[in-house]
């Protein structure tokens, strides 16, 4: 952590980066600290407790301004900023990821293709939460699903939460907010609510890379990161994906291999 | 409001049969908008059309919708009538009530309210219709053909009579392709080279024709008209512009063994080789997976032995880029060759061989100079076999299709070899025999009548050895399934023909369609036979599906025709339905966020990268950008983009949205 702090610092008093973007003490858990001066990242911290997904703010100009920036990034993260980069979204130049590997070294990730070796190491499983939910859906029968995901879209009122948590939601206009035609009906509704969430889970389809971040911060407690989580693992197999692995260039659905499975058209 | 005309066709009585057409007018005409309703016999006649031009007049319509037929056939017609009238021609669109309603329903209610349905969608369609301008885009009148066989050089040959340049590019050290491998052709028994060969000659003096040997197309870009093409000349390490052709380093090249591909692995050549006698360029390459000196470092006896010191050891690889504005594809095709038919023992016995084969042994520049004899022993086979559909027509092989030349080449086979081998004894296994084309079916007569070949109908099982004979056994259906045997000197299939080896990749670098069997696909199989799916690309000859010679050149033609067609304006326009990126005011300048999804999921490379400057000349955003010369407008991006960003010309989010609306509001 100490280390971290250190880094940081030098690097802003160096003037390599015009920001570090990391964590700090929050009131229950830690929140995102933009540290802009070698003072500020005294606050600094870094730990299990960091998981607050924040390649979201990458993508934000009017945050992270023209200059170079530095992030501290764990490991769902980086996923996130791999993704981001296949996406045309990041710049090399731009960015300078700090990161601590297993063993406790800080770690200084410089180009894509660094980032891309460091994750591959990383297998993505299940937590606990994620398996029982997952397992208890997965006995249901497609009556059932559909009911238990009624059920539970009934709470959404539409706040967005999820699509602003989102590192891989940075359309400047999301397909919600097109009104000629209005696709989407914008009322909190259940069918309303279920357009929505179709749509948002169409949209995530080979991008998500199930950092959880939408599950988090819906205020409603939907586990609305289990629908995108899932289509990637049901998808994988199919298009010779591993999940939680690098993203490569391309989307799943929009590419052609000659050696794609394709079982799943027969 | 808008103002609407909406034209009801009887289509003589293919609509009018099923479809109550007085009352779809009627309940259309009573709709929001619509200022003009009516229906008529036949809307596509003069008088109908004269309809359309009054109405569009009279009532200063802003908007017309023909129920008719499929746009397919009538669109154009209808759309020049509005513009004949002053209304933009974008402003016109088309109901299908035959295709899509009156010939797939009986006569009934349900058939008219479909009717009545369809042509209320093109209603509520066309008042979010915008007025469109057609595309103009400047062609590159200079043409690439792709393969140097007899359909290459046909199409090269009309293509530069016409005035324009043509780049001919073949992948063998000479042009001329599997004819040039042929012995005589059918029906006339003339010789395959007497007739190719001036052609060949032509090529090579043709002032238009560029000629690239022992070339690859490495890579296509651009769309119809504006195309750019990478051209990879393989090292030949002869310079060509001082090779005089004398081939006093063939004869000296101690490398005799290598298995030749001309005469279908029947002869051998050398390493440094000119494929055939009278091949287009007439001067030798190295072939350097098989020269000593570029597998062990030393020999470099053919450089010792050239005159004007033309061998070029070092030589590389080299990539030329040619600007065209259209391609032909004329790649041809391959037949099946070893192990695909163990049954019959190819690959295993030496006398049996491939139809290709044979007609290498029958051809006087061949292996045996024209004499049949067998590989194993060079005796005289007295008695020999000939198996029809080896491979094709048989599901099971994966080839389910007739490859159409085999009845014929085997039938000149079996002739061939009664006029070289007077007391031999032929007999032809066939299955059908399918002799479609002038003067075809009196050939196949005249070898059973004349020539005296054995035709049995059936299918041969296996071909084995016995003492130094090949034991055909099969069954003669015609009697009834009896079981037949002949000790053979020589068996000779008439092997499948299949898409040529990298038609697969070849298809996908051009992007153009290709079937199961990796054979190229034709825009329409009747209508647009020489045409593919992408603009401005066209086929010639077996590349598309196996076919004889005449069909062949006349393909050829046609494909030149076509590009012709195509040069002979220095503008060509373009139907606008393409699709777009949107633009909109500061700061957004586009919804577009510069994913370029879209770029990976367009077929067509349409998708291009555009930066919006500000006036300082700084980046503010890179958005997507569609080539409208290259997009085919089939919506894939549209698909595609999570932001709607983008949208077809004349089939907007808009447009589409109010068609469906239309249905679910009712």
């Amino acid at each position: 952590m100490e280390k971290i702090r250190e880094r940081a610092a030098t690097l802003l008093a160096e003037g390599v980066v015009t920001l570090v973007l990391g964590y700090e003490e929050g009131t229950k858990r830690p929140r995102p600290l933009f540290c802009r001066n070698s003072e500020s990242a005294r606050k600094l911290i870094f730990d299990s407790r960091c998981i607050h997904n924040l390649a979201v703010y990458l993508t934000k100009k009017e945050l992270v301004g023209k200059d170079r920036f530095a992030v501290i990034a764990p490991i769902a993260t980086l996923r996130s900023i791999m993704q981001l980069y296949v996406e045309n979204q990041l710049s090399e130049d731009k960015l300078l990821v700090l990161t601590v590997d297993p063993s406790g070294e800080l770690r200084e990730l410089v180009t894509f293709e660094d980032i891309a070796g460091y994750v591959e190491q990383f297998e993505l499983k299940r937590g606990e939460r994620e398996q029982e939910i997952l397992s208890k859906i997965d006995e249901m029968s497609r009556e059932e699903r559909w009911k238990f995901w009624m059920e539970e879209m009934s709470h959404c009122f539409k706040c967005y939460a999820c699509r602003s948590a989102c590192p891989l939601c940075y359309c400047s206009k999301c397909v919600v907010e097109v009104n000629r035609p209005q696709w989407i009906n914008p009322w909190p509704a259940p069918l309303a609510n279920m357009e929505w969430h179709i749509n948002r889970a169409m949209h995530m389809v080979g991008r998500c890379t199930a950092c959880g971040a939408c599950g988090d911060a819906c205020p409603v407690g939907i586990p609305i990161d289990l629908i995108t989580r899932k289509m990637m693992e049901d998808m994988a197999p199919e298009f010779g994906y591993i999940p939680g692995q690098p993203a490569k260039k391309g989307n799943a659905l929009s590419t052609w291999k000659l050696d794609d499975r394709e079982q799943f058209i027969r | 409001m808008s103002k609407i005309g909406v034209f009801i066709c009887h289509c003589g009585e293919n609509i009018s049969a099923t479809v109550d057409v007085e009352r779809v007018a009627r309940e259309v005409g009573g709709m929001e908008g619509v200022a003009h309703a009516i229906d008529y016999k036949y809307m596509c006649s003069d008088p109908g059309q004269t309809f359309i031009k009054e109405a569009v007049k009279k009532y200063n319509l802003d908007g017309v919708v023909v129920g008719a037929c499929s746009p397919r056939m009538h669109e154009p017609t209808f759309r020049r009538a509005c513009a004949e009238a002053g209304l933009n021609p974008y402003l016109c669109e088309m109901a299908n009530l035959r295709e899509h309603c009156s010939w797939v329903h009986e006569k009934s209610e349900e058939t008219t309210e479909k009717a009545i349905d369809l042509v209320k969608m093109l209603v509520q369609k066309v008042k979010k219709n915008k007025p469109l301008d057609s595309i103009k885009v400047p062609v590159t009148k200079r043409a690439l053909v792709i393969g140097g066989g007899i359909a290459g050089i046909q199409a090269s040959l009309d293509i530069a009579n016409t005035g324009h340049k043509v780049i001919l590019v073949e992948r063998d050290p000479s042009i001329g392709g599997h004819m040039s491998q042929l012995s005589e052709t059918f029906p006339t028994l003339d010789c395959s080279q007497c007739i190719l060969t001036p052609r060949m000659v032509e090529v090579a003096q043709h002032p238009n024709i560029k000629l690239y040997t022992y070339a690859e197309l490495e890579s296509l870009e651009g769309f119809i008209g504006n195309f750019t093409a990478k051209i990879r000349l393989k090292a030949k390490s002869v310079d060509y512009s001082t090779c005089t052709g004398c081939g006093a380093c063939i004869q000296k090249c101690p490398v005799k063994k290598i298995p030749s591909e001309f005469n279908a692995g029947l002869g051998t050549r050398t390493a440094i080789y000119v494929p055939f006698p009278q091949a287009v360029p007439n001067k030798p390459v190295i072939d350097r997976v098989n020269c000593n000196y570029y597998k062990r470092g030393a020999c470099k006896i053919c450089e010792k032995t050239c005159q004007v010191g033309s061998i070029q050891w070092d030589r590389e690889d080299e990539i030329v880029t040619e600007e065209v504005g259209a391609v032909v594809l004329a790649t041809g095709f391959d037949v099946k060759g070893a192990d695909f038919f163990p049954e019959y023992g190819y690959g295993k016995y030496k006398d049996v061989l491939t139809g290709l084969q044979f007609e290498r042994m029958a051809s006087a520049s061949g292996p045996t100079f024209g004499e049949i004899r067998r590989p194993s022993d060079g005796v005289i086979p007295k008695k020999i076999v000939f198996i029809a559909c080896a491979g094709s027509r048989d599901p099971a092989k994966g080839i389910p299709y007739c490859s159409k030349i085999c009845c014929m080449y085997t039938a000149k086979h079996a002739m061939l070899y009664q006029h070289k081998v007077h007391d031999g004894e032929s007999t032809v296994f066939y299955m059908d025999i399918r002799a479609g084309g002038k003067n075809y079916e009196e050939f196949v007569r005249r070898a059973i009548e004349e020539d005296t070949v054995n035709y049995v109908r059936g299918r041969v099982a296996r071909v084995y050895e016995k003492d130094g004979k090949l034991i055909v056994k099969g069954v003669d259906t015609l009697l009834g399934g009896q079981q037949v045997e002949i000790e053979a000197d020589m068996v000779v299939l008439a092997t499948a023909g299949v898409a040529n080896c990298g038609s697969e990749q070849l298809a996908q670098k051009l992007h153009v369609s290709y079937d199961p069997y990796h054979f190229f696909a034709e825009a329409h199989p009747k209508l647009k036979p020489v045409e593919t799916n992408t603009a401005g690309i066209f086929l010639a000859g077996a590349c598309q599906a196996p076919k004889d010679i005449p069909e062949t050149v006349g393909m050829a033609s046609g494909a030149a025709v076509k590009v012709a067609a195509l040069f002979s304006n220095d503008e060509l326009v373009r139907e606008p339905l393409v699709a777009v990126v949107n633009r909109l005011a500061p700061p957004l300048y586009s919804t577009c966020v510069g994913c370029f999804m879209c770029e990976t999921a367009c077929p067509y490379n349409a998708i291009e990268h555009e930066d919006i400057r500000g006036r300082d000349g700084s980046l503010i955003k890179t958005i997507a950008k569609v080539n409208e010369g290259l997009c085919q407008g089939c919506g894939t991006c549209v698909a595609f983009c999570r932001s709607k960003s983008i949208d077809i010309q004349g089939y907007t989010h808009e447009q589409v949205y109010a068609e469906v609306m239309s249905l679910l509001n009712d």
